[in-house]
C-alpha cells in the first residue's frame, strides 16, 4: 500500500515538471514577494524601520485612534505586514495551490477515463488519493516557503525570524488542511468539483470565518488566524471591545493544532470510505 | 473461476445486466453482443467497479469489489482509451505495474517486455498523443498482461486494429491461452471471437441468451429453422415457388437475395435444384449461415425478441 502510495507520488511528480506547472510553481512563489514589495515600497511614510533606517519623526499616524510615538508605529507596521503575509502565504498560496492540485484529483482521472486503469489495481483507488494529496502537499509547500523567505525579510517588520517561523508552521498545517478540504470535495462531488471548491472558498473561508460568531469555528481560516494570532503576537484591531476577539478566540496553541490535525485526518478518512464505496462505470465514467 | 448468481444491475429506472446466472471455469470465454447488451456492467461487476443491484458476483473464490488480493492476479483492458496524452507508453504502463505493487525495476523490465511483446517497443519512449488508435489498443494491453495475471478480461481490444494488428494480437491471445491461463474477452463481432475462443457467452439486453461451445448451443437449436440466403437471377419467381411447395417457413427478399428459413432444410436441399432448373432460375450463390456462429447468433436474437 505504502508503496503503491509511493509509485503515485512519483508519478505526479513527474509530470509536474511540465512547463506550465513550473511557471505555475514560481508564480505562487513570486506572488506574496510582490504584494508585499508593492506595500513596502509605496507605502513607505508610515514605515518606521530598525536599525538606522530613514525615519519621518513628523508623521503622525492616527491608524488606532491619536498620534503615535516610535515603538508604536514599530509594531503597527508589524502586525499590518504580519497579517498581510498570513492572508497572502499560509491563506491565498496554500489555497489556491491545493484548490488547483487536489480538487480535480479523482474528476479528472473520470474525465480522462482513466480511472479504471488505477481502479483495477491492489488497493489503487486508495493510493491515488493519498499520492496525489502528498504530491500536491509537496509541491504548494515549496513555492510558499520560498515566497515566505523572500517576502518577510522585505517587510522589514524589525520581527523578521519570529514572523517567518510562524508562517512556516502556518503553511505546513494549512496545506495539508485546505488539501484534504478540497480533495474531500473532489471526491464527494466529482461533477462539480472546482465549482464547489470554489464556492467554499469563498461562503466558508472568506466570509464566513470573519463572522464574530461560534459558526467562524467551523473554518480552517479561523484556526490559522488563531494560531498567527498567538505565534505572532498579533491583535485584532477593536480588541475585546469591538467583539473582534472572537475572531481569533482565546482557545490554546495545542487546541486548534489538534483539532486541524484531527479534521485533516477524517477527511481523508471520509474520503477514502467514500472513493471505495463509489461506482464508476467503465462506459461512461459517471458515477451511478 | 467467475460465478455470478442472480445478479441485477440497475441504473436508476435502466436495467443493465438482468437476473444474470453463470458459473465458468478457469479457461477461454468470447462474451458476445451487440452493442447496448451489457457486455460493459458484465466487465465492470467482474472487475469490481460495480456492485451488484442484486445478486452476488465472485471471482476466483472472492468477491471483486476493492479486493487486492483479486486485483494482484487480474489483468484488464477497458474498452474506452483513457491512458494519459502526456506520458510515454513505457511510463504509463510502468506506473501501472507500480501500482500493481512492484518495485521500480521490476516494473521496468515488466513494462518493456509486455511493451515488446505487443510490438510496441520501437515507440514506447514517444507520447501516448502521437500513437495511432492502434498503437494505443496495444500499449493498453501491454499495461493488462505486464504482471502476468492469470485471468485476463479484454473489452473490445480489437478496436483500431489493423488487419495485420489483428492477426497479432490474435497470435498474443492464443498463446495467452496455450500458457493455461483464463481470459474473459468481449466484442461484438462473431469472428473476432470465433478466432480466439469457441466457448462463448451470448448477452443481449442484459440477459444471458447462451453459453458454452458452439457445438453446446446448436443442440440448443433443433426443431428451429434453418437460414438460407440464395442469390439468384429471379428471386421472385423461386419464392413463389418455395411457398407453393410448402418448404420455408419464412422468407424474404433483398434486391436479388432471396432468405428463407425452414425447419425441414433436408427436404428442401433435396428438392431444391429441381425446383430451381424447372424455372430455369440461376443461383448465383447459396448460403447456409447456419454451421456458423453468426446463425446462432441471430437465432438466439430471434428466440429472445419471441420472433422464433
Amino acid at each position: 500500500m505504502i508503496g503503491n502510495v509511493g509509485a503515485v507520488f512519483e508519478f505526479e511528480w513527474k509530470r509536474a515538471l511540465s512547463l506550465t506547472r513550473k511557471i505555475w510553481w514560481l508564480v505562487l512563489a513570486a506572488f506574496p514577494v510582490f504584494i508585499i514589495a508593492l506595500v513596502r515600497f509605496t507605502v513607505p511614510q508610515i514605515v518606521v524601520l530598525p536599525q538606522g533606517s530613514q525615519i519621518d519623526r513628523n508623521f503622525e499616524a492616527h491608524a488606532i485612534g491619536g498620534p503615535m510615538d516610535i515603538d508604536t508605529r514599530h509594531e503597527v507596521w508589524r502586525q499590518l505586514c504580519a497579517w498581510l503575509i498570513f492572508a497572502l502565504v499560509p491563506l491565498l498560496v496554500s489555497m489556491l495551490g491545493t484548490l488547483l492540485w487536489t480538487t480535480p484529483a479523482i474528476s479528472a482521472e473520470l474525465e480522462r477515463r482513466s480511472w479504471v486503469y488505477l481502479a483495477v489495481r491492489p488497493d489503487g483507488a486508495t493510493a491515488v488519493l493519498l499520492g496525489k494529496y502528498l504530491a500536491a502537499m509537496t509541491w504548494v509547500i515549496p513555492p510558499a516557503i520560498v515566497g515566505l523567505t523572500i517576502a518577510v525579510p522585505l517587510a522589514a517588520t524589525g520581527d523578521t525570524w519570529r514572523i517567518w517561523w510562524a508562517m512556516v508552521r502556518l503553511v505546513l498545517l494549512a496545506c495539508p488542511a485546505y488539501a484534504a478540504i478540497y480533495l474531500a470535495l473532489g471526491v464527494f462531488f466529482p461533477r462539480r468539483a472546482m465549482v464547489l471548491a470554489v464556492a467554499y472558498t469563498l461562503l466558508f473561508e472568506m466570509v464566513m470565518s470573519f463572522i464574530p460568531a461560534v459558526i467562524n469555528k467551523v473554518t480552517i481560516q479561523y484556526r490559522l488566524r488563531a494560531l498567527a494570532a498567538k505565534w505572532c503576537d498579533l491583535q485584532i484591531p477593536g480588541g475585546r471591545e469591538s467583539g473582534a476577539q472572537s475572531l481569533i478566540g482565546n482557545e490554546s496553541v495545542w487546541l486548534h493544532i489538534t483539532i486541524l490535525i484531527c479534521t485533516i485526518l477524517g477527511l481523508l478518512l471520509a474520503s477514502i470510505i467514500k472513493l471505495r464505496a463509489s461506482e464508476f462505470s467503465t462506459s461512461s465514467e459517471s458515477e451511478t | 473461476m467467475i460465478e455470478l448468481q442472480n445478479v441485477t444491475k440497475l441504473y436508476g429506472n435502466v436495467i443493465g445486466v438482468n437476473d444474470f446466472t453463470l458459473k465458468l471455469d478457469a479457461g477461454a470465454y468470447g462474451l458476445l453482443g451487440p452493442n447496448g447488451s451489457g457486455k460493459s456492467t458484465l466487465l465492470n461487476l467482474i472487475t469490481g467497479q460495480l456492485k451488484p443491484t442484486l445478486g452476488t458476483v465472485h471471482v476466483m473464490g472472492r468477491s471483486p469489489r476493492n479486493n487486492a488480493r483479486l486485483f494482484r492476479q487480474l489483468g484488464y483492458c477497458p474498452g474506452g482509451e483513457g491512458m494519459y496524452s502526456d506520458v510515454t507508453g513505457y511510463d504509463w504502463v510502468r506506473y501501472l505495474q507500480r501500482l500493481q505493487g512492484m518495485t521500480a525495476k521490476e516494473a521496468d523490465l515488466a513494462a518493456q517486455s509486455s511493451l515488446e511483446l505487443v510490438a510496441m517497443k520501437s515507440a514506447m519512449n514517444r507520447p501516448i498523443s502521437s500513437y495511432s488508435r492502434g498503437m494505443r489498443q496495444r500499449t493498453k494491453l501491454a499495461q493488462a498482461i505486464a504482471h502476468d495475471p492469470e485471468f485476463l478480461i479484454l473489452d473490445e481490444p480489437f478496436n483500431g486494429l489493423d488487419p495485420i494488428g489483428r492477426h497479432d494480437l490474435t497470435t498474443v491471445l492464443l498463446d495467452w491461452i496455450g500458457l493455461g491461463k483464463s481470459l474473459l474477452f468481449a466484442s461484438h463481432l462473431l469472428h473476432e471471437v470465433e478466432s480466439i475462443t469457441q466457448s462463448f457467452l451470448l448477452i443481449c439486453s442484459g440477459r444471458l441468451l447462451a453459453s458454452g461451445t458452439a457445438e453446446e448451443v446448436h443442440s440448443m437449436m433443433v426443431g428451429l429453422p434453418n437460414e438460407i440466403a440464395l442469390r439468384c437471377s429471379s428471386p421472385h419467381l423461386l419464392a413463389s415457388r418455395l411457398v407453393q411447395e410448402h418448404a420455408v417457413d419464412s422468407l424474404s427478399i433483398q434486391g436479388d437475395t432471396l432468405t428463407l428459413a425452414t425447419q425441414q432444410p433436408g427436404l428442401l436441399y433435396e428438392k431444391l435444384p429441381g425446383w430451381v432448373s424447372d424455372l430455369g432460375v440461376t443461383v448465383l450463390e447459396m448460403k447456409s449461415a447456419d454451421e456458423s456462429l453468426q446463425a446462432l447468433f441471430n437465432s438466439l436474437m430471434k428466440m429472445h425478441r419471441g420472433e422464433l
